[in-house]
C-alpha cells in the first residue's frame, strides 16, 4: 500500500525559484504556450519557457527551415516572433489565466535590445524568470555573437543582470570549446542558472542537386542524436560552477531526464520531444514519478549528482 | 462542429491497402472524429527515434459515433515515414494527433466547385467532393501518366462521370493535358453568370497550384488551395513550416500547419 510519505516528491530548486517538477518545456518548441490548450493543463508543468521575443517582431528566416536527420532534426526558424509589445498584450494575459509558471527567452540583435526586452519583461510579475538566449546559431544577431567567447557572454549577462531583479538563467551554446569556460563566465556575471545545451550546428545537403536542404544553409541540430553530447556538457558544467544547471539535448523520455539530474542538473527541459508528441512533458512527468518510487527515490535532491565514478 | 480543438489518439490498423501508386490505410480510433476536408493530421507507427517526426496526411475519411470511429488516409511512398507506414499490417498500432489545421470553406450556398487534385492532393479533394455530394461540382484530377491515376472505385461520383475530368501529362487517358489547361478550356465555354459563381478548390503540386492561381485570380474567381511544406510539430508550435503570405505592407511567414494548410490563392506569394 502506498501511504503519502511513500509519494516520491518530485519538486526541486532552481535557484530562488521552486518548480513542482524538474520537466520544463523548452523555448522555442513549445511556441506561446497557449498551443498545448488543447492536449494538457500547462500549469502541471515545472515550468515553459516561451519562445524567443525580440525589441521588434521578427520575420524569420525563408524556407525550408526544417530537414529530418538521423534521430534528429535541424532547423533554422530564425528566431520569429510577435515582439515584445504583443507578446505582452495578447500572450502574457493566457498565461497568467493558465497559472503555469513561465520563463521567457529574450534575444537581441544588441547588447541594449536584450536590455529592453529584460527590462520590459521585468515589470510582469507574473513572470518566473527570464531566459538569455546567448546562442542561436540560425541568426548572426542571435545571441551567438554574445554566446561564443567568455568575454562577450561575461559582457551580455552583466548588463541584463544589472537591469532586472528577474531570476536570470543564461542558455549556452555547445558550439564552443570549452563549455565550462562559458558556464563560469555567466556564473560571475551573476546569472542564477545556466541552460545548456542549446542546439549543435549543423547542415545537410541534397548530392543530387548539389544544394543545401536548409535556406540558411546551416542549422541547429536538436533530438536524441545531441543527447550524449548535451550530457557530457552538462556534466562538466556541473562541475564548473555552483549554480544551478539546467539540463536539456535530446531527453525523450523520463530515463533521459534522470540521466541528466544523475550528472548534476537542477532541472531539465524538453524541446524536440514536444514536437513529435505534444503530450512529451506530461509524460516524462508521469515516468519520473514512476522511476523514482520503483528505485525508491524520495526527493531529486538525494539522487541528483549520484553519478558513481 | 468542423473546426474541434486537435487531440491525440491511438489507432489501429484495419487494412492497408496498395492500389497502383497508393496506398489506403484505414484505421479504428476510439471515437469519430469530426473534420472539415483540407484538415490534417499527424501520424506516426513505428518504434524508436529513426525517424523522428510524424508525418502530415490529410484525413481522406472519418466515420463512427461516440463509442467507435474509422479514419482514412491515403498517401503515396515519399520516404522512409511513409514507407514504414505503408508496410504496417492489421492490428498495428498507429498515434495520431487530429484534426489540424484550416480546411476548405464550403458552405457558401448557391455556389459551383471545381475541385482540383494533382497527385496525392486527391486525398484532400475527395473528401470535399463527398463534402459537397449535393451541390453543383466538377473535379479534375490530374497525373503524369495513366497509371498514377486512383482506382475508380475510390473517386467521389464516379457514378456520375460528366462531374469528372482525368487529366494525363502522357495522354494515355483522359484529357491530355495538365489540369490547368483543362481547367481553362473549360472557362472558355462558361456562361458568365456561372463563371461568378465559381470557386476553385485544389491541392496538388506547387506547379500546379500556381498555374491555377494565375488562371483564377486575373478572372476574379476565387480559389482555395491546400499547400504542403516540411513539417516537424503539425499543430503550429515549431514554425518550420512558414510560407510566404500577404500581408498589409507586404508579406509575412505565416504557419501551413496551422494559418493553412488551406489559404486564399491570392494571398499567397508562389
Amino acid at each position: 500500500m502506498v501511504t503519502t510519505a511513500e509519494t516520491p516528491d518530485l519538486s526541486v530548486r532552481v535557484g530562488a525559484l521552486t518548480l513542482k517538477n524538474p520537466v520544463i518545456a523548452a523555448s522555442g518548441t513549445f511556441g506561446y504556450g497557449l498551443e498545448f490548450f488543447p492536449f494538457y493543463d500547462i500549469s502541471r508543468l515545472g515550468a515553459l519557457v516561451v519562445k524567443g521575443i525580440s525589441v521588434e517582431p521578427t520575420r524569420g528566416n525563408p524556407p525550408r527551415r526544417i530537414v529530418e536527420t538521423p534521430a534528429g532534426m535541424l532547423n533554422a526558424i530564425g528566431l520569429q516572433n510577435i515582439g515584445l509589445r504583443r507578446f505582452k498584450d495578447s500572450i502574457v494575459p493566457a498565461l497568467e489565466k493558465s497559472k503555469a509558471v513561465y520563463v521567457v527567452n529574450v534575444y537581441g540583435r544588441t547588447e541594449e535590445e536584450y536590455e529592453v526586452v529584460a527590462r520590459g519583461l521585468s515589470e510582469l510579475s507574473s513572470l518566473a524568470a527570464i531566459e538569455v538566449n546567448a546562442s542561436c546559431p540560425n541568426v548572426k544577431e542571435g545571441g551567438i555573437a554574445f554566446g561564443s567567447t567568455p568575454e562577450g557572454l561575461f559582457n551580455l549577462t552583466r548588463r541584463v543582470r544589472a537591469i532586472s531583479e528577474k531570476p536570470l538563467w543564461v542558455k549556452l551554446s555547445p558550439n564552443v570549446t570549452d563549455i565550462g569556460v562559458m558556464a563560469k563566465a555567466a556564473e560571475d556575471a551573476g546569472a542564477d542558472a545556466i541552460t545548456l545545451i542549446n542546439t549543435l550546428r549543423g547542415m545537410a545537403v541534397d548530392p543530387r542537386s548539389r544544394r543545401p536542404l536548409l535556406a540558411n544553409v546551416t542549422g541547429g541540430l536538436s533530438g536524441p542524436a545531441i543527447r550524449p553530447v548535451a550530457l557530457r556538457m552538462v556534466w562538466e558544467a556541473c562541475k564548473a560552477v555552483k549554480i544551478p544547471v539546467i539540463g536539456i539535448g535530446g531527453i525523450q523520455s523520463a530515463e533521459d531526464a534522470m540521466e541528466f539530474i544523475l550528472v548534476g542538473a537542477a532541472a531539465v527541459q524538453v524541446g524536440t520531444a514536444n514536437l513529435r508528441n505534444p503530450n512529451a512533458c506530461v509524460d516524462i512527468i508521469n515516468g519520473i514519478s514512476g522511476f523514482m518510487e520503483r528505485e525508491g527515490i524520495m526527493n531529486l535532491d538525494e539522487y541528483r549528482g549520484t553519478l558513481l565514478l | 462542429m468542423p473546426h474541434r480543438m486537435p487531440r491525440i489518439m491511438t489507432g489501429k490498423i484495419l487494412r492497408n491497402e496498395k492500389r497502383g501508386v497508393f496506398y489506403r490505410t484505414e484505421v479504428s480510433v476510439p471515437e469519430r472524429v469530426p473534420f472539415m476536408p483540407g484538415q490534417f493530421a499527424m501520424v506516426s507507427g513505428w518504434n524508436g527515434n529513426d525517424p523522428l517526426l510524424p508525418r502530415p496526411l490529410g484525413i481522406f475519411r472519418s466515420e463512427g459515433d461516440l463509442t467507435a470511429g474509422i479514419i482514412e488516409f491515403v498517401y503515396k511512398v515519399v520516404g522512409r515515414g511513409t514507407a514504414l507506414l505503408s508496410g504496417l499490417r492489421q492490428d498495428d498500432l498507429l498515434s495520431i494527433t487530429l484534426p489540424l489545421g484550416n480546411g476548405f470553406s464550403l458552405d457558401d450556398a448557391g455556389r459551383i466547385w471545381w475541385l482540383v487534385g494533382g497527385g496525392v492532393g486527391l486525398s484532400t479533394v475527395f473528401p470535399a467532393a463527398t463534402y459537397l455530394a449535393g451541390e453543383d461540382f466538377h473535379m479534375f484530377l490530374g497525373a503524369r501518366s495513366h497509371d498514377q491515376h486512383p482506382p475508380r472505385e475510390w473517386i467521389p461520383g464516379w457514378d456520375t462521370p460528366e462531374r469528372i475530368t482525368l487529366c494525363t501529362d502522357d495522354g494515355m487517358l483522359g484529357y491530355n493535358g495538365t489540369v490547368g489547361a483543362a481547367i481553362r478550356e473549360r472557362l472558355e465555354v462558361l456562361s458568365s453568370s456561372d463563371k461568378e459563381r465559381l470557386t476553385i478548390l485544389a491541392c496538388g503540386p506547387k506547379g500546379m497550384l500556381k498555374d491555377l492561381a494565375e488562371t483564377a485570380l486575373p478572372l476574379g474567381i476565387p480559389m482555395q488551395a491546400s499547400l504542403e511544406n516540411h513539417m516537424a510539430c503539425g499543430f503550429g508550435v515549431c514554425w518550420g513550416c512558414a510560407t510566404e503570405i500577404r500581408a498589409s505592407g507586404g508579406a509575412e511567414y505565416l504557419r501551413v500547419c496551422k494559418e493553412g494548410p488551406v489559404f486564399n490563392a491570392g494571398e499567397v506569394l508562389w
